[in-house]
Formats: structure tokens, sequence, C-alpha cells
């Protein structure tokens, strides 16, 4: 059986605990021939929580807008596998199909879209992809109904322009609750708990506990330990300047809080000279 | 060529009053010719493409009409209204149930039957008009049939009067619809073209007159097929506090130019003009839009989208003039342009002429492409770039559609203009 062939068959399957749902090769990465990303090695496990930490500007938006698919980013090294496929290869809306969901750092307000035809189109598109029949208006809304409690997202939100109108935190809130309509195998969350305050924080935290799954990964970018104490990570990595410096537990994340970045980056550069 | 001679082929209808009226014409006619681009409002519209298409004798219909198939034509069916059908700019009778309490025939009848002249005031042509030009005096020279219509004094029809045009051969057409005091109705004028390949011409002519506190809405649907031409005028005299809404849509025809001219006579008065141009390939939409604020406390709203893919060209020229007296003019004026292509081009231009201090006049243009970020936003949601694109432009175009009230109408036109996008009707109700 030829290499690709292999790959088919074990897609069909459920990527179960144990499994690799993405794995990233010394990943190379610049904006207009500046570099960002310096060589990210990542692995993420069918089934993990991984977060993302690191001051601002260390390139973690880079790495989950290359993961999603956005254009203006030249990866000039390494490579990124996703359930066993060449993920820089498939188009954003593939990566989708295939169970690739992004929570926007800057979710983008779109008037004149409406936020629930949107997601059917989306659910759809993929459920077609996948070989599933689409979902009816009457089986969608249901659907749709079930998940916004899931967030506490009221109603009056679905029949709204996509983001339009909403507030910091609805806007994130909102991300979740498309998580939850899409049900993806890679969720990347980009600090979605900034801007929220301590109740909307609670009950995005919650959804998110909810969709956690054997079958389903979820990478965290936060700033702030806060966030942690809510959703409990399975490992913590520490980017800065555009590399991965540090990975631990979620011990690593209570260290940060306190001693902040610099001790890292420090660390780094006397394990350097030492070399 | 500028003289206009009719050939055996087309029976002029009228007596001998009219045929004078029709020579009249013909005279402006010759002393005018076809505008050209010396014409400031013809900079942007190059007719020579229509004498190309059509000849020297371009006016002329052709010989072999192809015969079209009556009960196979594009219209909207689940339109609920007072249908009437011209074919090749002749009325079809067995075609059309008319309604009752109401005056209404095609002008060839009209002209046939009737002794009291009371037609001619549509074939006498006013020169100085705004955007008079020659192939408006060639249908007052050359028009054979048309709607004519009088909504008795506060008769509220119950239905809209839907005409269809089918244009597979050239016509010169005239229209006319009057509404008495405190009437109330809504026009539908369809323009379809056939699948035939010969170039065709549709010159039309609406001239509406609105009394004291009547109200019309106004469809005016132009999906032509791209080998015809139209030529469009639209004449409304406004009474005071009648109330004149238009949804014009573009969607069809090669090269298509339409003069939208609004009178606002009588204090109150108040219009609103919504256009929607949806272009691709090389067709040219162009509207020029003239408004004319003569009394006191009239308001007028205009609101044009165009969409522009391909090779597409269109303009837009709106003008307002407020008149000396005019005073507590409240008018507005918006026009967004959404180019898809980079070889997609618009002209367009706001043009304001006031007499008066006492005025809100307010105008905006905006010219601009999709936004990247919603379409990566969009597929990152599972949507194709083709379904993302044209969801982000059906989201352009929404503000002229929503304000379209007849829904058969409405999503006729979603299906004609965005045929691309995914079946979401089913969701419609569901949302609160
Ligand atoms: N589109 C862009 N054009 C130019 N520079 C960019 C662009 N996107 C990101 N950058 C730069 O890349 C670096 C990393 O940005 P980002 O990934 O957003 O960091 P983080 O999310 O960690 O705060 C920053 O220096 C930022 O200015
Ligand atoms: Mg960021």
């Amino acid at each position: 059986m030829k290499q690709t062939d292999l790959w088919k068959s074990a897609s069909k399957a459920q990527w179960d605990k144990g499994m690799t749902m993405i794995k990233i090769e010394n990943l190379h990465a610049s904006v207009d021939g500046k570099k960002i990303l310096k060589g990210i090695n990542l692995e993420i496990g069918a089934g993990e929580i991984h977060a993302i930490m690191g001051p601002n500007g260390s390139g973690k938006s880079t790495l989950s807008n290359i993961i999603a698919g956005r254009d203006g980013y030249e990866v000039t090294a390494g490579s990124i596998t996703y359930k066993g496929k060449d993920l820089l290869d498939m188009e954003p809306e593939e990566r989708a199909w295939e169970g690739v969901f992004l929570a926007f750092q800057y979710p983008v307000e779109i008037p004149g879209v409406n936020n629930t035809y949107m997601l059917k189109a989306g659910v759809n598109a993929k459920r077609k992809h996948q070989g599933e029949q689409e979902l009816d208006a009457i089986d969608f809304m249901q659907l749709v109904k079930a998940k916004a409690k899931l967030v506490e997202l009221d109603q009056s939100f679905l029949s709204r322009g996509v983001n339009e109108g909403f507030s910091g935190g609805e806007k994130k809130r909102n991300e979740i609750f498309q998580m939850a309509v899409l049900e993806p195998s890679l969720a990347l969350l980009d600090e979605t708990d900034s801007g929220l305050d301590i109740d909307a924080l609670r009950i995005v935290a919650n959804g998110v506990n909810h969709l956690r799954r054997e079958d389903r990964s979820i990478i965290m970018v936060t700033h702030y330990q806060r966030l942690l104490d809510y959703i409990e990570p399975d490992f913590v990595h520490v980017l800065a300047d555009g590399q991965i410096l540090k990975s631990g537990d979620k011990s690593l994340a209570l260290e940060l809080e306190s001693r902040g970045y610099d001790w890292v980056k420090e660390e780094e550069a006397d394990r350097i000279k030492a070399a | 060529m500028s003289v206009l001679t009719p050939d055996h082929k087309m029976k002029l209808p009228g007596g001998p009053a009219l045929q004078t009226l029709r020579q009249q014409a013909a005279g402006a006619y010759a002393r005018t010719g076809l505008p050209g681009k010396r014409d400031e409002d013809w900079k942007y519209t190059d007719i020579s493409r229509m004498t190309a298409a059509l000849g020297e004798s371009w006016w002329l219909t052709s010989e072999t009409s192809t015969a079209t198939d009556t009960n196979n034509l594009a219209t909207i069916d689940a339109v609920d209204g007072y249908k009437m059908i011209f074919m090749d700019g002749r009325f079809e009778a067995q075609q059309s149930n008319l309604p009752s309490g109401v005056q209404l025939l095609p002008l060839s009848e009209l002209l046939a039957k009737d002794d009291s002249k009371s037609a001619h005031c549509l074939f006498k042509l006013d020169e100085s008009a705004p955007l008079f030009n020659g192939l408006l005096a060639a249908n007052s020279a050359l028009a054979t049939d048309g709607l004519c219509a009088c909504i008795g004094d506060g008769v509220q029809l119950d239905k809209p009067l839907y005409v269809v045009h089918v244009g597979n051969n050239t016509a010169h057409t005239l229209n006319g619809l009057m509404l008495g005091k405190g009437a109330k109705a809504t026009l539908i004028e369809h323009f379809i073209g056939t699948d035939s390949d010969t170039a065709a011409l549709s010159n039309i002519a609406t001239y509406l007159r609105l009394a004291e506190n009547s109200a019309l809405t106004h469809y005016r649907l132009q999906l032509e097929s791209d080998k015809q031409f139209h030529i469009g005028r639209v004449e409304v005299k406004q009474a005071r506090d009648s109330r004149y809404t238009l949804h014009a849509v573009e969607l069809g025809s090669a090269l298509s130019r339409a003069d939208i001219v609004v009178d606002l006579a009588e204090t109150g008065a108040s219009c609103a003009l919504n256009g929607l141009f949806v272009a691709s390939g090389r067709q040219h939409i162009d509207h020029h839009t003239r408004i004319d604020h003569n009394a006191p406390h009239c308001r007028s709203r205009e609101n044009y989208r165009t969409v522009l893919d391909g090779r597409s060209h269109a303009v837009f020229n709106g003008k307002i003039v407020v008149a000396e007296g005019a005073i507590k003019t409240d008018s507005a004026q918006s026009n967004g342009n959404l180019l898809l292509s980079k070889n997609a081009e618009i002209d367009t231009k706001p043009e304001l002429e006031i007499y008066n201090d006492d005025v809100k006049c307010a105008h905006g243009v905006t010219v601009g492409q999709l936004d990247k970020n919603q379409l990566f936003y969009l597929k990152s949601r599972g949507l194709s770039e083709e379904e993302a694109r044209q969801l982000l432009t059906f989201a352009f175009a929404d503000e002229i559609l929503v304000a379209m009230d007849i829904k058969a109408v409405r999503s006729f036109i979603e299906k004609e203009a965005f045929a691309k996008l995914p079946n979401m009707s089913d969701l419609e109700g569901m949302l609160t």
C-alpha cells in the first residue's frame, strides 16, 4: 500500500487518545520578508489541551493563522502534518472540512451576512465533504439552539449579522458558540480570554470544558494564567521571539505568572552560550 | 443617418393629429441625432456600440423576428398581480386579465379607438427637459405600443400591475400611468429577453403622474439577454404629498442606459430611488438620475449599489437640483460600488445644485473590493471561496434587496443575481 492510501484508511478511524493530531516541525515563517517564526516544533496528541503563552508580538497569532490557512505568511521552512496529511497544502476551507477551527483573536464583523446562515453553509459543506447528508433547516436550528445554550448565548444573536455590533465579550462567546456547532477536531483559541470579565470568562471556559473530548485537541493561546484556572491544560509552552523556549505542565504557567517571561529567555541564552 | 424612416412593416398607430406629433419628434431627432461623447451626459456611455451591432438604421424592427413561446417566458410566476405581456413591443391580449375599476388599455388600442386624444400628451416632447436626447425623440416618433393606465381618485389597487416586456426584436415602447388623488398602486416593469441571437433594442419611455397624496411603488427589472440594448427613460411628476418609490434592478443586456427624472413639483412630495446593478463580462450599465426639488418640504432618498465583475463598466450620475423656493428640502444620496475584478470600472458622480440655504443634502460614494479578512473568516468556517465571495457580494446588495416589499420579486432577483449561493431560503422564518 502506498503511504497516502495508508493515511486515507487511517483518517477514517477516530483520532483517539495517543494518536498524533498535529505535528509541527521546524516551522519558519515570515511576513513581508520579516522573520517571525524561527523553528517551531510542536506535537499534539488527540484529546490533549496545550496552552501557548508568551509576550506580545512573539508570534502566537502568526502560528494560529498559519495553521488555519490565512494568506500573507510565507512558510520558508518546515512542515505541518495534520491527521497525517500535509496541512500547508490545503485551502482554508478544506482545513475547516477536515476539522480545523480557529477562534479569532479579533473576530471580524460581517454586516449583512447572517450568523446562522454562515454556520449552516459551513456545517453542510463539511458534512458534504465527509460524505454525510446535509442538515435541513429544522434539524440545523435544533442543533444551533442547543449549542447557543451551552455558551449562554442569547438566541437573538442567531439572527444577527456575523459579529455585527457585538461587544468584545460577545464576539468571543460567538467564536466558542461556532466551535460548538462546527465540532472541530483541532480548535485554536487565540486569546479567547482577553477582554472577558470574570463572569464571561467562566461561561466561555465552561463551554470549552463541555467540548473536551478524547478525539478533539485544543490549542489555547493566552497571556494569562487566569484562563488556565478554568481550563486545565495538559501542557504549557512558552513562545518567545518565534521559538518555543520551554515546555512543561501547568505549573509552568504559575511560574510564568509570578516571574514573567524574561527568565525563560535568559535560560535560553545561557543554554546557547553553554552549547 | 439622421432621418428616421420607418419601414412599411412598422405600422405606426394613431390618427392624423398624432402623426403630426410623430413628425415633430422625427424632426427633433433629425436635429439632435444620437447622443455622442461630446454630450456631458453621455461621456462614459458609447452608443456607437449599439449602432455597430444594429446597423445604420438601428431603429428598425427586424424582418425575421423569431417566434417566442409565450408559455415559456422567464416571468416571476410567484407574483400575484395583473399581468400583461408585450411581445416585441406589441400587446398580447390573451395573456392578461385586466383589473376592474381601473382604466387600463394598451396604447395601440387606445390610439385606435380614442378620438379624445388622451394619449397624445405622451408623444409631446419637451426638448428642454432634463436629459432629453435623440433616443427619446425616436421613441415618440416610432412608439407602437405600451401600457396606458389611469388609477382613479382614492383607488387602492389590491394587486400589482405586472407588465412583462419581451424584447427579442427592436421595439419603441411608450407607457403612461396616472394616479388620482389618494390612489395607491404598484407597477412592476419586467424586461426580459429570449435566447435569440439577434441584437435588438428596447427603447422604453415611462411617464408617471402622481396626483395629490397618491403613492406609487415602481419596480423596474431589466434582465434582457446579452445581445440586447436597453434604453429607458422614467419621468415622474409628483403633486403635493405624493410618494414615489423606485426599485431599479439592472442585471441583463449588453448596454443599458436609463434616465430617471423626478420632478418634486409640490409641497411635501417625496421619492426614494433604490438601484442595484450586477454586471459581468463586457456589460455596460448607466443610470443618470435627476431629482428636482421644486417645492418646499420635499424629501428625496437615493441609494444605488453596483456589483461589477469581469470587464463590466457602470456609470452612476445622480443630479439633485434644489430650487430657490424649495426650503426645508431633505435629500440624501448614497452610491456604493463593489469591484470584483480589477478590470471592472465605475464612473460615479454626485451633482448637487442648490439655490437656497435652508436645505439638508447628504451624499456619499464608496468604491471598494471584497474584504480579505471577511473572506478568510468565512472560509475558515468551511465556505468555499466562491460561496464566500457570493455571500459577501450578496451582503453588499442586501440594503437594496431588503427594501423590496414584494417577497416574490425579491427572491427572484436574489436567485437571478446570486445563483451560486448555497440554498438558505429554508432558514427564513426560523430566525426571529
Ligand atoms: N500582517 C503582518 N504584517 C507585518 N507584521 C506582522 C503581521 N502580522 C504579524 N506581524 C508581526 O509579527 C510579529 C508577531 O505577531 P503576532 O503573531 O500577532 O504576535 P502575538 O500574537 O504573539 O502577539 C509582530 O512583531 C507583528 O508586528
Ligand atoms: Mg496575538
